[in-house]
Order: C-alpha cells, then structure tokens, then sequence
C-alpha cells in the first residue's frame, strides 16, 4: 500500500520536483519505504511506497515497454499473476514480478476494459502519453481514497487532501455542503468533500483528464437481482469464493496478520487465514477499559481456537482523547463518532508488531445484511402491513440490543422508526439514522445556515438512486444506500485505510471480492436475513469453524466511547480551548451558546447518544478547521536524491 | 386553586422543555398542544429526563403502562398527568374514562 500524486497541466512547462516532493512528503506516512517521481511536459507523478509484492523491484511510477504508458499506484491487484500471464501470452515484456506493471501493460491492451478484469483495491494516476491523457482510477467499493481539484487548467491529485494543499495549488476552505453531508449520513459523498473545491472520485469510476476537462465514468456500481430461492450449492460456492478471495489476499512479500473483533465476520476472515497462511498467523484486536464495549471474551476464544499470536490493544478513555488531533488530521474529515481512534491504536500496535498488511471482516454485514438496520426495516416492514396492530412494534423493543436500556422500548421508541418516511421513498432504510445524524444540525451557527440555504442532502440522494432500484427488494437498496453512505466514504475510509496508513498497515477485505458480493447480492433474502436473524448463511457456513459461541451471538457493532473523553475532569486543555465561546464564534458553523450548553449538559453526565454525537461532531469540526484551514501546510519536499526512482521523458510537441 | 396550579405545571414544564431540548433554538415556538415526540423534539432517551423531571419537581412516578405518547405527548398532556397524579386520581384510569 502506498501513496500516489500528480500534477497535470495544460501548458509544457513541466511540473517542478520541488512541487512532487512537497506532494509526496505530506503523504509519507502512507509509504515508508521509499519514493519516486515522474516529471514531463505536463504531467509530474509521485509515489511514496510501502512495499509489500516484489519488494526488490517494484518502484513506482513505473512505465510500459516503450516508456509511454506512466502510473502511480496505491493498492492491491490481487489477480495480478493471472493477468501477467495472460499479457505475457499477448505479447508483453515485464520487467517486474509486481502488481503494478500489470496496469501499465493492461492499460495498454485493454484501455478502461482493463478495470473490469481487477480483482482488487486500487487507486491510480496513469499517464498515457500515446494520447496525452491522464487517468485515474478507483476500486469498486472505494477501498483506497483518491482526491482531486482543479485549478485552472490544471488537475492535481493524491490520496490524501493534505498532499493537494501541499502543492500550494489548492487552498484549504471548509465547504458548507460538504460539511452538511457529513452531518447528514456521516461522511461527505463522493464526489464531494469537506473541502471547497477538492473533490474524490467516485468508487467503481475512472476519470479522463484531458484538454484541461476531466470526464468521468462509472464502470461498477452496486446492484441487486436476488434469486426466488436459494441455490442447493450455496453453501459449496459461497466456501469455494471465501476460499478463493480470502488466499487471493494473503498475496504478498511480507506475513499478512488479522484484525479480530470477537465477531463473526473477523472470526471468518481470521479462520480462512489462519488455514492458508504459511505462517503462525498474528491477529490483532482492541479491548476497552468499558466493559461496554469490550469484546475480549470472544476474541481471546477465537485467537485461542485458531492457535493464532495474539496482540491486544488496550483502550482507556484517555487514549482516545488524546490521539482524537491526530486522527482528524488523517481522516481529514469532521467525524460523528470516535471509532476510528480506537483503529488508529490498533494500527500503531500492528505495526510495532511488525505486521503491513492485515485482513479485516469488513463488507460481510452490508453483503450478508448484518447490521440492525437491516432488521428495522424487517420490522417497520411487517409493522406497515398490518398498521393497527398493537404487537407488531412491540418487535422494535428487541433491536439494538446492546445499546443501553434506557429509552431503549417503549411508544417514543417505537414510532422513531414507525414515523420516519413512507415506504415508497428511496431512503426508507435509512432515514431512522439519517434523522439522527442531521439532529446536530439544530446547533448551526450563522456560517452554515446561510450558505446551506436551499440545499436538501436527502433529495440529492434520492436525485441519484439508479432508476433499477425499484426493481430491488427493500433489502436491496437498503444494502444499496449503506453501501454508497457508509461503508465506501466512512468504513473503508475513516475508520480503516486513514487510521491504518497513519502507521503504514495497509487493510484488505475478503468479503469485497467483486465476485464474492456478485454471489451475495444475487441470493434471496431468506439466506441472509430471516425475521431477525442476520447473516444466516454464513453462520451456516461458519459453524463448526469457529467457536458456537460467536456463530450464536447477536451481532454487536464495533463502537467506542463519544463524550465521556471529551468531558471528563481528566480531559485535555483543548477541548475547552476549542469550545469556548468567542473560537466558536470565529469559525462560524455552530451557535458558540448553544455549543456552550451542550458541552454542560454532557459534562454533567445530562443528555443521551445523540447530545454525545453532537458533541463529537462539533469538536471534531473545530479540530478539522483549526487543521487544515487556519494551519498553513508546512512540509518540507522530499529531495530527489533520496529517490529510488526519478523518471522524465523529453518535452512533446504541442497538439495542434 | 386547580387552574392556578395547572398554569403554574405548564409555565414549569416549558421552561424544562427549552432548557433541556431546546437550548440550540431559542427562537423555535413551543405551544402547549405540539407533539413533542413527532416533532423530535424529546427522543426516547429524553423521555427518560422528561420522567426524573416530573420525579424531582412534584414526586410524580411514571408507571409503565402509562409510558404513552397519550400521557407524556404535549405539554398539555404532561400537565395533565402531573395534575392528576398530584391530586391523587389514578391516572391511567382517568385517562381511560376520558377516552370511553
């Protein structure tokens, strides 16, 4: 896993190294182990590398044959060696054993027909200098970031924001619609971002940068046809691709560790790498000071179980307060909850155990549907099919079983989901957790209010629901939205690769093989979700293979502590700092009163889950906006001389 | 002596309403007929403030059976309940007889 760069420009002046290595410095921490440019008449790459495939020889950016075919790439192709082989059978010289060049020779044979054929987690920048256009290039679900803004005639690009402010060709400024979608459904949807003007490309999509224009297109895109019934040999097919995507991602150079929660999906993942690993293999999880959201009973069974070396993490509530900073200035995002720093923990002891690369359960619950929003909309299904029925809500008393008791039930509780939108609406599933995000919205301040005047986060979702989606089940789009809302620019982004690249460990996801979510998309409902019992087919799969004792439990979302950090008498100085009345005045996105009195209200242990999101959310924003907007970016070039790989080609002719 | 009293609850019942779920907008109208739930401005948790409030400040317990949007709905409603708790009436029964 690496971190990837670039300039494009419409004139041949070129693109300074001093530019590149400003670039690549920002981004350093996502690849340790060395760095390379590419500078041309318009186009300038850099590559900070963590080397995992070919370490001896895989250095980017790297070019084809003839040295017109240029990429910068972070990622995985885990099917490279199958597609090396079936380039080479057509005719192509490698000069490498990596993944990498797989893209350059591909791109050459099959143009963008080359990403249908990746299995894998990639972004890219691809220079083709046969027809002077610069590509980039994003997987499936939006496993690895790639961000980008155009100034003038000019694109920049990187995996990480800071890099694009690092080339002093973009500003830093907070985007009120941006920010807006984050208060909405956690994270800004791609293609937006917090940051005006700075904009990501869509997962499943490649861009073409050409003639100062960027065109974009979508090559993958969710989509639901499930089977009437199940298959007889689902069980046999859905081990044959566990199996399969699970030893796809075990390819690499270096030992592959696990991530282990105490839940199904890790224990799948754990189980599948601990059969096909060549080594002891080396799990990783976080326990918590608060019982109440340790897991350590469960994962000390399954490392037990699977003879696993077991490394824990422990979180007290200090942890997560006092690396909060950091994890903002690598999610580079307002945040609504505190689990990536947990993560961000976790990584950093991965990486003192000398582990890269570790696989993770995530995908299983939107493919499997796994979460308790599934099951809301199970419930608020049946309750709408017989709408007098007193009994039928008494059914939302047994969701969300691990959240606290209180206001957990009863008449408010139930018609919270009963009364939030029409089954009709695009957004049924999730409009229960869309409202609960945007409640921090009633803290605005006089800087958001204004410019969001007319904006609806809601209806441009609904605007952009592929017009099939009424074709699918309620299940369907509601794995649909939690796909595009959450898992892509959330999951994968804040609370994995950020946190994970901020110490080098790079995540991979067996439950994201395309062919594993083709299977899963394509079964009937009854196989994954039957009244309320989740992920049923892999529990099936799973049994026998992993302690009864996980297969048997109810689902627990991975969380962490929110306010109690924050407003504990042990808090850092800078919560009060950034809370206090005349800062929040200055930045403007929320009411300094009412922030005032929110933060009293949560010091004294007054208000529930959604005053403590708030305050997270609000905190985190100050954060963001201290970080990135007030803060000039202050990174020294990485020099040329410390370069495995410095690469130029001669100024080109001006098209006509 | 009951109007009195009934006044004195509501004018009460706002001042905690603003204070606890209303303090991020001051200017929002808060009439006593509104439906504090569908409005969102009491979520369940805030049912459970609603209740060691009304515990606190007039000694009245919420039984569970009483635990509806009937009851605890509107300040109206809240008011209502305090007054016949208060009074000494059994107030699911009242509530009951009001609706036959």
């Amino acid at each position: 896993m690496c971190g990837i760069a670039g300039i494009s420009r419409q004139d041949e002046l070129g693109v300074s190294l001093d530019q590149l290595g400003r670039m690549a410095a920002a981004i350093r921490h996502r690849g340790p182990d060395g760095y390379g440019f590419y500078t041309g008449p318009r186009v300038g790459l850099a590559h900070v590398r963590l080397s995992i495939i070919d370490i001896a020889s895989g250095a980017q950016p790297m070019t084809n044959e003839a040295g017109d075919v240029i990429v910068t790439f972070n990622g995985e192709i885990f099917n490279y060696r199958e597609l090396m082989a079936e380039l080479k059978g057509k005719g192509h010289q490698f000069r490498t054993s990596s993944d990498t060049e797989v893209l350059v020779h591909g791109w050459e044979e099959w143009g963008a027909g080359l990403l249908d054929r990746l299995n894998g987690q990639w972004a890219f920048g691809l220079y083709d200098g046969r027809t002077q256009r610069l590509i980039l290039a994003r997987d499936r679900f939006g496993v690895r970031p790639l961000f980008y803004a155009v100034n003038g005639g000019t694109l920049v690009f990187a995996s990480e924001v800071k890099a694009l402010f690092a080339s002093g060709l973009v500003v830093a400024a907070p985007d009120p619609v941006g920010l807006d979608q984050v208060f909405t459904f956690w994270a800004a949807r791609p293609p937006r971002t917090p940051f005006l003007g700075v904009s990501q490309l869509e997962p499943g999509c490649y861009a073409v940068w050409e003639n100062g224009r960027l065109r974009s297109h979508t090559v993958f895109t969710p989509s639901y046809s499930e089977d009437s019934v199940e298959d007889p040999r689902a069980l046999e097919q859905l081990d044959e691709l566990l199996t399969s995507s699970t030893a796809l991602r075990l390819r690499a150079d270096v030992p592959v560790g696990a991530y282990l929660s105490g839940g199904l999906d890790s224990s799948i993942t754990a189980r599948l790498a601990a059969e096909a690993s060549p080594f002891t293999l080396h799990s990783f999880s976080i326990t918590f000071e608060d019982p109440a959201y340790d897991e350590a009973g469960f994962q000390n069974e399954v490392a037990a179980a699977l003879g696993t070396r077991h490394t824990v993490r422990h979180i007290r509530s200090e942890d997560i307060a006092a690396a909060f900073p950091d994890v903002i200035r690598h999610t580079e995002t307002p945040l609504l909850r505190t689990a990536p720093v947990p993560m961000y923990h976790l990584a950093r002891a991965t990486a003192e155990a000398g582990i890269k690369v570790v696989l993770t359960g995530e995908g299983a619950d939107e493919l499997f549907l796994g979460y308790d929003l599934f099951k809301e909309v199970q419930v608020r299904l049946f309750c709408l099919r017989q709408p007098n029925s007193r009994r039928r809500p008494r059914l939302f008393d047994r969701l969300y079983p691990w959240m606290s008791a209180a206001g957990r039930g009863g008449e408010v509780w139930r018609r919270s989901f009963l009364d939030a939108s029409p089954p009709d609406d695009p957004l049924f599933s999730h409009m229960p957790r869309f409202r609960a995000a945007s409640w921090v919205k009633q803290f605005y301040g006089d800087g958001m209010a204004e410019p969001l005047r007319g904006v609806d986060a809601l209806a441009e979702l609904r605007d952009i629901m592929p017009a099939e989606h009424t074709s699918w089940t309620p299940f369907g789009r509601a794995a649909y939205l939690e796909i595009l809302t959450l898992l892509s620019p959330y999951l994968l982004s804040s609370q994995t690769d950020r946190v994970g690249m901020a110490h080098a460990v790079e995540s991979r996801y067996p439950f994201l093989d395309p062919r594993l979510f083709r299977f899963a998309a394509s079964l009937p409902t009854s196989s994954k979700l039957r009244g309320l019992s989740e992920k049923r087919i892999l529990k099936r799969w799973a049994r026998g293979r992993i302690p009864d004792s996980v297969t048997a439990r109810t689902k627990q979302p991975y969380r962490a502590p929110d306010a109690p950090p924050f407003t504990s008498a042990g808090a850092p100085a800078w919560v009060a700092d950034l809370v206090e009345e005349s800062a929040v005045a200055r930045s403007g996105f929320f009411n300094p009163a009412a922030v005032g009195r929110l933060m009293t209200r949560c010091r004294q242990h007054q208000g529930g889950p959604r005053e403590h999101q708030a305050l997270v959310a609000i905190l985190s924003t100050e954060l963001w906006y201290r970080t990135f907007c007030l803060t000039a970016s202050a990174v020294t070039a990485l020099p040329e001389s410390g370069a495995d790989v410095v690469l130029s080609s001669a100024p080109q002719p001006t098209a006509a | 002596m009951t109007n009195l009293t009934d006044l004195a609850i509501r004018e009460r019942l706002r001042q905690f309403i603003r204070e606890t779920f209303l303090y991020m907008r001051p200017k929002q109208a808060l009439g006593d007929e509104e439906s504090l739930m569908r409005t969102g401005i009491v979520d369940s948790m805030g049912v459970m403030e609603v209740l060691a409030f009304l515990q606190d400040t007039w000694s009245v317990t919420v039984a569970d059976q009483d635990l509806t949007e009937e009851n605890l709905g509107t300040i109206s409603a809240i008011a209502r309940y305090v007054m016949r708790s208060v009074s000494g009436a059994s107030p699911d029964r009242e509530a009951r007889d009001r609706n036959a």
